[in-house]
Parts: C-alpha cells; sequence; structure tokens
C-alpha cells in the first residue's frame, strides 16, 4: 500500500493514523481467513480492533461471526481457541452483498436475470409464420 | 309366565324341521283361507283388536300401520309388504331364529298381511349375514309355491301374492325402513326424508308397508285364535307374547317366547337361570337392544318388561334384546365400543349423525380412559343433544341415547376414572 | 294457498312450497348448504332447522318440510339457534382451517354461514379427517378434505347433467364424494359442480390459485361459445379475464354454464393479434395503422364495388352492421355471415329460428331432432329437451347415433327419413299437443332437408295456437344477429366467390374456403391469428367478446348485450371502430362516432334490434322446391372443445378436448 494512497484514502485499509496507533498501542493478535488482521491494546482499558484486509472496503460486515465475538469482548481468547470447531455444515462467512454485484434480487426484480413471473394481462402474440 | 299352549313360536329352538310338512303339522298354514276370507277390514280390525304392537323396536300399532294403506290404487300403482328381516342390532337375534326354524310362519303371515293391505307382492329384506337363514328361507318360500300357498291365487283364495326374498349386503343403516326401501331398490342404504312417508311413497314410489319379521309370523296365529286371546297377555297397551333375547352375564343366554309385561327378575331366572354371582352382582341392563338407554340394576329388578315399562325408566323395549351385564363389566368401555360400532354404521347422509357419532366415540374412548376433564362429561352430554333430533332417520338417536344413559347413571363412575388418571399422572411426575 | 305465520309475519305461500321456501318469502333467510333450487331435495345438511307448530317438540329440516295451513315457523328461537350451532359445530369438526390458502375463501358458504350462525370457537380436540384426492378432471380440482357432503355435485350430474358419474362412497365419517372409479367427469357442463359446492372442495381447475374473488372487477357479459347466449360475469383482474360465470337468466341458461363458457376464457390471453400486418413481398409484416389502412385504399381503388365481407362466428351485431355500411358505401351488398358455407334458406328469419323458445322446449310433449346432437351445439338446450323427456316428451332422432343423457328413438341416419318418417314418430307427432321439431346444422346443411323440415312443420301442424314448434338449432353466436342484418346469400359464400371479389373482408371467419377467393385482397379483422389472419393481405386486429361491447342475438333470436371487461391487447381495437376509421381512409366516412351513434343508427334501421329481449318474426316460410333428401347426416362438429378461435388457442381447453374427447391419460401434476 504506497504511502500516498494511505494518506487520502480511508475506505481501504488503515489510514496513517490508525497505522501508527496499531503499532505503537497496539499488540497483534491474529489475522483470520480473510485476512483481516486483529489488535488488542498492550496496556490500559483492554480495547480490540480490526484493520481489514487489503482490497475490501472497510465494512464491519468483513468481520466473520466468531471474530466478531472477539472484538465485542463476548469470548476472552481468540476463537480458534475459545469456541467450537466449526460444524462439517456451517457454511463459509461472506460479508453483507448489498450494493455489490452478488447483492440478492427476489424474482422479477428487474436487477435480476431471471425471466420476470407472469403478470395479469401477459399475452402471447400471434406472429405470421 | 307363558304357559306352553299360549307359544306362537313353537319350534323357535329347532328341535323339529324347519320345512313344511313339519310346519303344517305345527299348524301353519291351517285354514289359511279361511283367514284370508274374513276379509281384509276384518283382519285389520282384529290386529287392531290383538293390540300387536310392532316389534321391529318402535312399538308402533301394526293393525293401524296397516290401516294407513290406501283402499285402493287410484293411479294404478301396486301397493308392496316389505318385511324387515335386516335384524343387525347388537343383541337382537329372534328375527334370525324366526327365519331358520320356522319360516312358514312368516311366509304365511306375510300372505295374510300383505292380503290385509292389498300388496300385490311381500319382500323380504333379510340381512347379508344371515347365509344359511337366507338358505332357509329361499328353500321355505320354493316349498310355499310348490304347495300353491303363493303365487297366483294364493291358497286357493283367489288372491294372486307373491313373496320375494331379497339379500342386503349387511350395512346396520338397511334395517331402517327407509333405507332398507333404498337398498331394495339397488341404491345406496340411506333412509329418505319422512314426509311422504312408505304407507303414501315407498317401494318404487308405490304403498308400502314395511313391517318387522316377528309383527308379520305372529298375525296368522292372531288370527286363528283370536285377537282376544292374544290381548289378554300382557298389560293393557302391551299385550301379547314378545321373544326375548337374553344375552350377557346370565347363566344360560337365550332366546325365549314368554308374555309381554313379565318381571325382569322372572324372566332372568325362569328361563336364563339367574345372574352369574348372583343378583347383588348385577350392574346394569341394556333391556332393547343397543340403541336403548341402559338401566342400573336397582331400577331394572322388578320393572315389567315392556313397552310403557321401560319408558317410564328411561329406556325402551327395543327388539326385547337383553343385555345383562355384571358387576365385572368395564361399564364405560361397553357403552363405547356401542358408540363405535354406531361411528361405523352411520350412512353418513346427514351432517349430525355423520360427525356427532365419531365425535362421541373418541369422547368415549378418552372417558374409558380417564384421559379428560369432568367438564368433558357435561360436553358429550350436550354432543349427544345436538345429535340426538337432528338427524333424518332414528339412528342419530339410537347413537345418543346409551351414552345419555350412561352419564345420567354412572357419572361417578366417569368422575372417577378422570380423577384417577389425573391423580396417576401426579403421582408419575412427583416420581421423576 | 296455505297461509302461515314465519316469526309472528303471516305469509301467503304457493301450494307445495316448503317451509324455507315460505320463510324466504316472508323475508326471513335459512342458512343451507344442501338445499339448492334448481335441485331435488336431499335433506341432509340439517342446517336449515327451523321449530313448526304444529309438530313434533324438536326442530324440522325446512327444505324438505312442506308448508301447511295454518303453520306457525320459528326461526329465531332458542331451539333454532341451538340447533343451527350444534349443526354448523359439526360441520367444522372435520372441516380443515385452510381458508387462507382455499380458493373458495370469499365465497364460501360455510365461511359465510360460520360467521353468522356458528358458535365462534371450537371443543372438538380430537384429529380431523383427512380424504385422499380424487380426480375429477381438466376442469374440476378436488380437495375432498373440505367436503360436507352435501351431495349437490351428485345430484347435479345426475339430475341436470344427466350422466351418473358423481356418487358417494363409504359409510359414516368414511363416506367420500368421487367420479366413478376416479374417472375425469365426462359431463360438458361438469364445471357448475364447482359453483353449486358450498365449499371449496370443488374448485375450477384453471382458476386454482389465481386470484380473490374480491379483488376482480365483475363485467356482465354475452358467452359467444355457442349460439345459446348464456348470460355471464367476466371476472377479471387488471388487465386479464380469469374466469367466466354464468349469470341468472330464467330463460336462457337458467344458472348453468357448459365447460367451454367457463373455461376458454385462457384462450384470450394466446394467440392473439395485436399489431396491424401488411403483406409485402408475400410475407405478413407488422405496420401502422395508417399502412395498412393505405394498403387496403389502394386495393379498394382497384376494386371498386368488387368488394364483399365474410362474417364470423363469434362477431357482434355492431362489427358486422359497421362493415355492412362500408360496403355499401363502395357499392357492395355482398355479404355473407355463414362463413362455413351454409347455403340454406334464410328469407324468412322465423323459419331458420328456434321458435319454441329454449325455456319453452321443456314444455314439448314429442321432439324429434333432425341432424343435431344438441350436446355439443347447445348443451344447455340439450339440458331442456333432457327436462322434456324426464316429463315423459318422446323423442325421436334422425341422424348418427350418440349420447344424449336422455332415452330417445333413433330413426337412422339417412336423411330420406325426414321425407317418410317411420310410423311410431309420425304417430307420436301427430298425437302430441305439443309437438317440436329440432333441425340442427348437420340436418339444414343436407340438400333438400329443410325443404322436408319444413314440410314436416305442416304435415304435423307443428305452428298451431301459442306453440311454434319448429326450431333451428344454430350453434354460432353471430349468426342470428347476422341473419338479421340480411349477410345471407341465397347460395351462401359460393355466391361471393361466383361475383368473383378483389377485396374480400374477413370479420373473424377462419373457416372460409379461401381457396374461392384466391384473386381477392383479403382483409382480416379478428382476435386470434389462425387461418384467417395467416391467409389475409391485411390483418386488423379486433377486439374479443370480452373486450367490446356488443350486441348478439342468441338461436332463439334474443337480442342480448354484453359489456366490455377488459381492453384489448396492444394495438387491438373494438372491431366496430376499425371499420369507422378505415371509411375514413376510404374516402366514405360512416355516419357515426360513438357505440351509442351506431346502436340508434342499428335501432333505426332494425328496429328489432334495438332492444334486447326477444325479437318478433313473422312466420312465413319460404316456398322451397322440395328436393328429395338423402344420404346419411353427418354432425357439424367435430370436437366441442375446439369449436372456434379462443378455444383452441384455450390450453385449458385443449386439455379437455385430448383427455375428455380423444382419451388421453393425464397424470395430474404432482403438487
Amino acid at each position: 500500500m504506497g504511502l500516498f494512497k494511505n494518506i487520502f484514502i480511508w475506505w481501504d485499509g488503515a489510514t496513517i493514523g490508525t497505522a501508527w496507533h496499531s503499532l505503537r498501542k497496539g499488540r497483534f493478535i491474529a489475522e483470520d481467513s480473510s485476512g483481516n488482521r486483529y489488535y488488542e491494546s498492550k496496556k490500559g482499558p483492554r480495547r480490540r480492533w480490526v484493520i481489514y484486509a487489503s482490497g475490501k472496503p472497510n465494512d464491519a460486515s468483513n468481520v466473520p461471526a466468531e471474530w466478531h465475538g472477539w472484538l465485542h469482548q463476548t469470548v476472552e481468547d481468540v476463537p480458534d481457541q475459545s469456541l467450537p470447531p466449526a460444524r462439517a455444515w456451517e457454511a463459509p462467512y461472506t460479508a453483507n452483498l448489498t450494493g455489490t454485484g452478488g447483492a440478492y434480487h427476489p424474482a422479477g426484480a428487474l436487477e435480476s436475470n431471471r425471466a420476470r413471473a407472469r403478470a395479469s394481462g401477459d399475452y402471447e402474440a400471434w406472429s405470421p409464420s | 309366565m307363558l304357559d306352553d299352549k299360549d307359544r306362537i313360536f313353537t319350534n323357535v329352538y329347532g328341535f323339529q324341521p324347519w320345512g313344511i310338512d313339519a310346519a303344517i303339522k305345527r299348524g301353519d298354514w291351517d285354514g289359511t283361507k279361511d283367514l284370508i276370507a274374513k276379509g281384509q277390514d276384518n283382519i285389520v280390525e282384529e290386529i287392531k283388536a290383538s293390540g300387536l304392537r310392532g316389534r321391529g323396536g318402535a312399538g308402533f300399532p301394526t293393525g293401524l300401520k296397516w290401516s294407513f294403506m290406501p283402499k285402493e290404487s287410484k293411479d294404478g300403482r301396486p301397493s308392496f309388504l316389505v318385511i324387515n328381516a335386516d335384524e343387525s342390532e347388537p343383541g337382537s337375534c329372534k328375527d334370525r331364529e324366526i327365519m331358520r326354524h320356522d319360516p312358514q310362519k312368516l311366509i304365511e303371515g306375510a300372505l295374510i298381511a300383505g292380503y290385509a293391505m292389498r300388496a300385490r307382492a311381500a319382500y323380504i329384506y333379510i340381512r347379508g349375514e344371515f347365509i344359511r337363514e337366507a338358505e332357509t328361507l329361499f328353500a321355505a318360500v320354493q316349498q310355499a309355491y310348490d304347495k300353491g300357498f303363493i303365487g297366483k291365487n294364493a291358497c286357493g283364495s283367489g288372491y294372486d301374492f307373491d313373496v320375494f326374498v331379497h339379500r342386503g349386503a349387511g350395512a346396520y343403516i338397511c334395517g331402517e325402513e327407509t333405507a332398507l326401501l333404498e337398498s331394495l331398490e339397488g341404491k345406496k342404504g340411506q333412509p329418505r326424508l319422512k314426509p311422504p312417508f312408505p304407507a303414501g311413497a315407498g317401494l318404487y314410489g308405490c304403498p308400502t308397508t314395511v313391517n318387522n319379521v316377528e309383527s308379520i309370523a305372529v298375525v296368522p296365529t292372531i288370527l286363528r285364535r283370536g285377537p282376544s286371546w292374544f290381548a289378554g297377555i300382557g298389560r293393557e297397551g302391551n299385550q301379547g307374547t314378545k321373544l326375548f333375547q337374553i344375552s350377557g352375564h346370565v347363566e344360560r343366554p337365550c332366546v325365549v317366547e314368554e308374555a309381554m309385561s313379565i318381571p325382569f327378575r322372572e324372566l332372568i331366572e325362569k328361563h336364563a337361570g339367574g345372574i352369574t354371582g348372583g343378583w347383588d352382582n348385577l350392574l346394569a341392563v341394556i333391556p332393547g337392544g343397543s340403541s336403548v338407554p341402559l338401566v342400573p340394576a336397582a331400577e331394572i329388578m322388578d320393572a315389567p318388561m315392556d313397552f310403557d315399562g321401560l319408558k317410564e325408566l328411561g329406556s325402551g323395549l327395543g327388539t326385547a334384546a337383553v343385555i345383562v351385564m355384571d358387576k365385572s363389566t368395564d361399564i364405560v368401555r361397553a357403552i363405547s365400543r356401542i358408540s363405535y360400532f354406531y361411528k361405523h354404521e352411520s350412512c353418513g347422509q346427514c351432517t349430525p349423525c355423520r360427525e356427532g357419532t365419531g365425535w362421541m366415540w373418541r369422547m368415549m374412548e378418552r372417558l374409558r380412559e380417564g384421559k379428560a376433564d369432568i367438564s368433558d362429561i357435561d360436553m358429550l352430554h350436550e354432543v349427544t343433544k345436538q345429535v340426538e333430533g337432528h338427524t333424518i332417520c332414528a339412528l342419530g338417536d339410537a347413537a345418543a341415547w346409551p351414552i345419555q344413559g350412561l352419564i345420567r347413571h354412572f357419572r361417578p363412575e366417569l368422575e372417577r376414572r378422570i380423577r384417577e388418571y389425573a391423580g396417576a399422572g401426579e403421582v408419575l411426575e412427583a416420581a421423576e | 294457498m296455505p297461509k302461515v305465520t314465519v316469526d309472528g309475519i303471516a305469509t301467503e305461500v304457493p301450494d307445495g312450497a316448503t317451509v324455507l321456501q315460505a320463510c324466504e318469502i316472508a323475508g326471513k333467510e335459512i342458512p343451507r348448504f344442501c338445499y339448492h333450487e334448481r335441485l331435488s331435495i336431499a335433506g341432509n345438511c340439517r342446517m336449515c332447522l327451523v321449530e313448526v307448530k304444529p309438530g313434533p317438540p324438536k326442530p324440522q329440516a325446512s327444505c324438505a318440510l312442506p308448508a301447511a295451513e295454518g303453520q306457525e315457523i320459528f326461526t329465531t328461537t332458542e331451539m333454532v339457534k341451538k340447533a343451527r350451532e350444534g349443526v354448523m359445530e359439526f360441520l367444522l369438526i372435520n372441516h380443515p382451517l385452510d381458508c387462507p390458502i382455499c380458493d373458495q375463501g370469499g365465497e364460501c358458504d360455510l365461511q359465510d354461514q360460520a360467521m353468522a350462525y356458528g358458535k365462534g370457537h371450537t371443543r372438538y380436540e380430537m384429529n380431523k379427517r383427512a380424504v385422499t384426492e380424487k380426480y375429477m378432471g381438466p376442469v374440476v380440482k378436488t380437495e375432498m378434505t373440505r367436503c360436507i357432503h352435501c351431495t349437490r355435485c351428485v345430484r347435479f350430474a345426475q339430475e341436470v347433467a344427466g350422466v351418473e358419474e358423481i356418487g358417494a362412497v363409504g359409510r359414516g365419517e368414511n363416506m367420500e364424494i368421487t367420479t366413478y372409479l376416479e374417472h375425469a367427469a365426462t359431463s360438458e357442463l361438469s364445471g357448475n359442480v364447482v359453483d353449486l359446492c358450498p365449499v371449496g372442495a370443488l374448485t375450477a381447475r384453471p382458476y386454482a390459485f389465481e386470484a380473490r374473488p374480491w379483488e376482480l372487477r365483475k363485467t356482465p357479459s354475452i358467452d359467444v361459445m355457442d349460439a345459446v347466449g348464456t348470460n355471464i360475469r367476466l371476472d377479471s383482474r387488471g388487465r386479464e379475464v380469469l374466469r367466466a360465470l354464468p349469470r341468472i337468466n330464467e330463460d336462457v341458461n337458467e344458472e348453468w354454464a357448459s365447460n367451454k363458457t367457463r373455461h376458454a376464457v385462457d384462450g384470450l390471453y394466446r394467440n392473439r393479434l395485436d399489431k396491424a400486418y401488411v403483406r409485402k413481398n408475400g410475407k405478413l409484416e407488422t405496420a401502422s395503422w395508417a399502412d395498412a389502412f393505405a394498403a387496403i385504399a389502394g386495393a379498394a381503388k382497384k376494386a371498386g364495388s368488387k368488394v364483399a365481407a365474410i362474417g364470423g362466428d363469434m362477431v357482434e351485431v355492431e362489427a358486422l352492421y359497421a362493415a355492412q355500411k362500408l360496403l355499401e358505401g363502395l357499392g357492395s351488398k355482398q355479404i355473407e355471415g355463414r362463413q362455413n358455407g351454409m347455403d340454406y334458406d334464410a328469407s324468412n328469419l322465423a323459419a331458420v329460428n328456434f321458435n319454441t323458445t329454449i325455456a319453452g322446449i321443456e314444455e314439448a310433449d314429442a321432439i324429434l331432432l333432425i341432424g343435431t346432437n344438441p350436446r355439443w351445439e347447445a348443451p344447455l338446450v340439450n339440458t331442456r329437451i333432457r327436462r322434456a323427456a324426464k316429463a315423459g316428451a318422446k323423442v325421436f332422432v334422425i341422424g348418427p347415433e350418440i349420447d344424449l343423457t336422455y332415452p330417445v328413438t333413433w330413426l337412422g341416419d339417412d336423411a330420406a327419413l325426414a321425407a317418410d318418417l317411420p310410423e311410431d314418430a309420425a304417430d307420436a307427432l301427430k298425437a302430441a299437443e305439443r309437438p317440436a321439431l329440432i333441425i340442427g346444422g348437420g340436418g339444414i346443411m343436407v340438400p333438400g332437408l329443410q325443404a322436408a323440415s319444413l314440410a314436416l312443420a305442416d304435415t304435423y301442424n307443428l305452428i298451431r295456437d301459442g306453440w311454434n314448434g319448429y326450431n333451428v338449432l344454430h350453434f354460432s353466436a353471430a349468426r342470428m344477429g347476422s341473419l338479421m342484418l340480411g349477410w345471407a346469400q341465397p347460395g351462401g359464400t359460393a355466391d361471393l366467390a361466383a361475383a368473383d371479389p378483389e377485396l374480400l373482408f374477413l370479420l373473424g371467419a377462419d373457416g372460409v374456403d379461401f381457396e374461392a377467393f384466391s384473386g381477392a385482397f383479403k382483409v382480416y379483422v379478428g382476435h386470434h391469428g389462425e387461418q384467417g389472419a395467416a391467409q389475409a393481405d391485411v390483418v386488423l386486429p379486433g377486439a374479443s367478446y370480452a373486450e367490446k361491447s356488443g350486441t348478439w342475438v342468441n338461436l332463439e333470436g334474443r337480442v342480448q348485450r354484453g359489456n366490455r371487461a377488459v381492453f384489448p391487447p396492444g394495438d387491438a381495437r373494438e372491431d366496430w371502430t376499425i371499420f369507422r376509421a378505415l371509411s375514413d381512409a376510404l374516402g366514405n366516412t360512416l355516419p357515426f362516432d360513438t357505440l351509442d351513434q351506431l346502436r340508434d343508427a342499428i335501432a333505426a334501421e332494425f328496429p328489432a334490434l334495438a332492444d334486447e329481449g326477444l325479437a318478433e318474426y313473422e312466420w312465413a316460410p319460404p316456398k322451397l322446391s322440395d328436393g328429395a333428401p338423402s344420404g346419411p347426416i353427418a354432425l357439424p362438429i367435430k370436437d366441442f372443445y375446439l369449436t372456434n378461435a379462443i378455444c383452441r388457442a384455450s390450453e385449458t381447453m385443449q386439455r379437455c378436448s385430448a383427455e375428455l374427447i380423444h382419451g388421453e391419460e393425464f397424470a395430474e401434476a404432482a403438487e
């Protein structure tokens, strides 16, 4: 991440202030599967924060459920150690897709590419063959 | 107590052959021509005078019923006599004995009764399950034809009369007179709306009288011995002799011909050898087949067994199918079983009976186990009231009455079961 | 006329009325399920219980009890209230609570009456009964768990439809209504059981889960599937007609409608003409109205007065009249309404009319059918004939042997029989007080048979005081209207072909012998693309019967008006406006701008069409030369469900045809 970008862009990665603070006051704890980095304050009241993986927008829903619990101090230890292992049937975590191309559209919505549901007054026209 | 000389059904136990020759020896078909020669109106009058009441359960005066038939056909429609031999009431087994041991009495009665109501023919609708009885009856009718007693110029009287035997397919409801007619016509056995009554438009739309087997079979003897003889037996309004069918917890269950109005105790002592375990062991009696309410021991013991006497006890004589239950009986289960019978036999035509019989049976099953609430007893009673009197035929009433009888006389027993079940539940919970 | 009192209201009722009818006369509503005015009395739902004095001290079923002099009837007493609540409770214990997904919801008798007469709560805690699904064919969807065993459908099938297909099996709680061996009900009237069913046990299969009754716009209209002119109500939502239901008209359809009338409406949304087309280089290409009119104007200039028009089977009087005036403006009177080439003599309207009237045929006591299958040509006339037959009328048939649902005497299918009736038929007609003759499309097509039938009318004196027993049974909704306007040439369409027109208008006419008009410039005005549109040089999209207000004359000469339920699709317009606009393009403007002006013009020229109701025709049969008819008679309708363009486009009708007429097996779609 270039310095220039770091100065001017706030929606991707940590700003300079956050990065400096993390380096000085924060203790790096772990990085999750999608590359988010988690920090805890070295001293004082225990604070926990995350620096989102590069290339992803700074969106809170990027944090997987288990790290959400850690961030909010629901669990003491890192998820790998404090939570039961993931079940086979658990789907991988996805962030909120609203506003992206993968957003959900109900059947019949104009954005979806599916055929429109039949509606009142639809008709099949004759065409000469 | 009926003297042997006054018995009408002399071969009810089948000690003698049922064939026509033996029947003639016993006195059947004796002077039938002379009986017919009395004339139609006289026969009806004599039956009226004899006080004979229908033996099928309702107890409607037979002579009166015959007099409803048209005196002459205005539009060329013939009249018919239909004999209801669809004896399916649980507990009843009298018609069966008549048909298999004394069929000629029935056939002779059919001729005379048919003549008296100016019927063209008699149809005997016999219950489908009665296979041997039907065989006997078919043979007996053929014998009567062979002797010239029925058919063209029956008994030389100049009257043409046919007797047809028709086998049912085994449905209790076909014992109801209009359902029987429907079934006889080849349709689904479902009662018809009344009016019109069968005497106006019955079988194939023609005037029809439907009589029980026993009502018809006693007719020749009444006419031979005179109505006053018959009327001299039993109480006023309940005259004559009657076939009682005693079943259940008695020493010797039996079918026996007795005088009407005989006290219950005498009937049981004389013919059935007493109650098992003695009279103190008697719990309740269903005096007239499954469709009448039961009567508890104390009330029935000295009651006269006739239409009016049992009506006073809130029950009825019905077909005089006496079902005796001693104290070993699970009375709730017994009534529940009867409820199941009515649920099974409801024809399904009209709503209260179709839906109500099932509901009543299910409630009875719950009460049997005690798996209910005290208020459910009142609800069940209300449901029986909702069925009773709201249906096309009397099956709805018949399904409601046994339960009403049970609730009337054995409510403490029902409540005991409910409390015990609830109590058992508490104990179980405590153990956990 | 017995006098009774209903809740203290003294009421005089007609002889033979029931207590229920007496209550209705007195203005008291009696709830009922099994009772129906047009069916026999079953008395099995027990919902109509009332208290009657004198009588036994229990409530009585009012539907089955004759009203008698001096009766006191009570409908509001405690006994009656309890009886109704009791019966309603019993009906509901085994009725599923699936109103939210039930098609009957909103028009359900049980729903309404449970609200009005029910207890409001349940005391039944056990399981409800469930019934396995039954199959009743392509128009009736079943959900027999909802059935309350009123047996209306059973009685309808037996008494009105005349087919013993529906019945009850089982006893008591296990009683189930089903068709014979669960085959599809084959009656062409089977759709009526849907209306009769007071609950959602029988619902319309094509309409399943389509709409709720309260969101539908109801438009009174006239059916054009056959010539009966069934009074219907078109239920539409937005731009779509979702269903057609019969309206009550005692003189025409009572309250029945054939399956075709009910379920052909889905054909309105397939194969539609929604744009104008003009043939360019041998191919039809879409065009604007102006281009299409210009093309016609060009052809008209060339043609001069060599113009002709053929009317189709479903066209209304207004369009025919507008076209007729357009042609008159061009100097032509070459108009013909019988598209299939029939050429019977139509010079006297009474001689081609159903003179006895539809209701009147019930009174006939001897009926001779010649070359007709009323069951397919006019199902609701057939029910009337059936009723006459049930009342003792003798029915004789000359024509192919078919099942007409009532006993008939087959005389044979040789047309010559009409000229020389067998003795029994002749005797019966002679002895009858009200003899009737019905000659159908198959009969009147046979050369000489019309003359022979008119001769029969003379011989057997069919026309007498207050009775006209001579009937022609048409099967096209437009027929009588077009004949009244004079759309008939002596030789039928052959006359038109002989005149060799250069411009030919086809008003929804598809079954024309197009070979004969190969030289003409053909303009097709209609709503469905079929043979007619494919053959045309210009196609102008018109409106179907649901999309225009129109006048139709049914087979008995009854003028009836239907209203527009929805708008035509795409560029399509109401037919008369097309001719009005075209007249502008041809420089020969028609003198009406609104429907009212058009109708006034029609009324001025044809007073019989001015008002709704039975038109009167003077009986003056044409003198026809006795062409001795001979040869076997064939019936014109080969497939009841596929008789016109709308039916043929309808998926429901195609399935009915395949399943009910051609006997194909359809597995029910798994739900």
